[in-house]
């Protein structure tokens, strides 16, 4: 299985839902943009393609490589566009565990770049829109002339 | 002067943190600065990735480009733990709706 944890990230929600639902809320277009983005198509199938207007401008896309109603769903995950999480560079595994009447949810999103990673990246812009965020953070003026 | 600029861009970033504001809502809190340091903080700001411009008709539209403004890892676990409480809200509604009835 995936086993690299170093650049991870990991939430856990208990929901007062049976599976059923919870699953739905991941998988149907309807039901999944009234918690994420503001418009999706899902191909909620192993191979089926997904995409995600996150918020009218960044579009989140990639591929279902599992779905195991309802209890587990994989899926690659990246921004389009985006010069160091481009789709299909990282993954989202998400997995339901019911609980009596609930679910207990865990997103895992792995592959992430690590932070040494982005730094050696070529691309200018996310480097020097990071030092420009430090220099707006501490007053420390670093910006060129434009 | 450089340090004055920033804490403009500062105040300004903070203002489009997490809604979108037009030219002239920023320009109106930002007061004691002319406009065209206003719009010339803007593009510093839209240059260098960390707000974004949306054109519409003749007004122009601002707010922040998180994802450039922190860690990535911070920026996606706020991503996905705000979205999953939205998640666990619907999902717990229908839940009820569905569960009959004990009163």
């Amino acid at each position: 299985m995936i086993e690299d944890l170093t650049s991870a990230i990991e939430i856990t929600q208990r929901i007062e839902a049976p599976p059923e639902i919870v699953f739905a809320y991941l998988t149907d277009s309807r039901r999944f943009v009234t918690w994420m983005g503001v418009g999706a198509e899902l191909d909620a199938r192993p191979g089926g393609r997904y995409r995600i207007d996150v918020d009218g401008e960044h579009i989140a896309s990639g591929q279902y490589e599992v779905v195991d109603p309802p209890r587990r769903l994989v899926m690659s995950w990246g921004w389009e566009g985006h010069p160091t999480v481009p789709p299909g560079s990282t993954t989202v595994e998400i997995t339901l565990t019911p609980e009596k009447d609930a679910t207990v949810l865990r997103l895992r999103h792995l592959g992430l770049p690590d932070e040494g990673e982005r730094r050696q990246h070529r691309d200018g812009w996310q480097r020097y829109a990071s030092q420009l965020a430090g220099a707006l953070l501490d007053g420390t003026p670093i910006l060129p002339s434009p | 002067m450089e340090a004055i600029a920033s804490q403009r861009r500062r105040q300004i970033l903070r203002l489009v943190w997490s809604a979108e504001r037009s030219a002239g809502e920023i320009a109106s809190t930002v007061r004691d600065v002319s406009w065209p340091a206003v719009s010339q903080n803007l593009r510093v700001l839209k240059d260098s990735g960390l707000i974004t411009e949306r054109r519409q008709g003749t007004h122009r539209y601002y707010k922040a480009d998180r994802r450039a403004l922190g860690p990535l890892e911070v920026v996606l676990r706020q991503m996905w733990t705000r979205d999953l409480d939205r998640l666990r809200e619907l999902a717990e509604e229908e839940a009820r709706a569905r569960r009959p009835r004990h009163d």
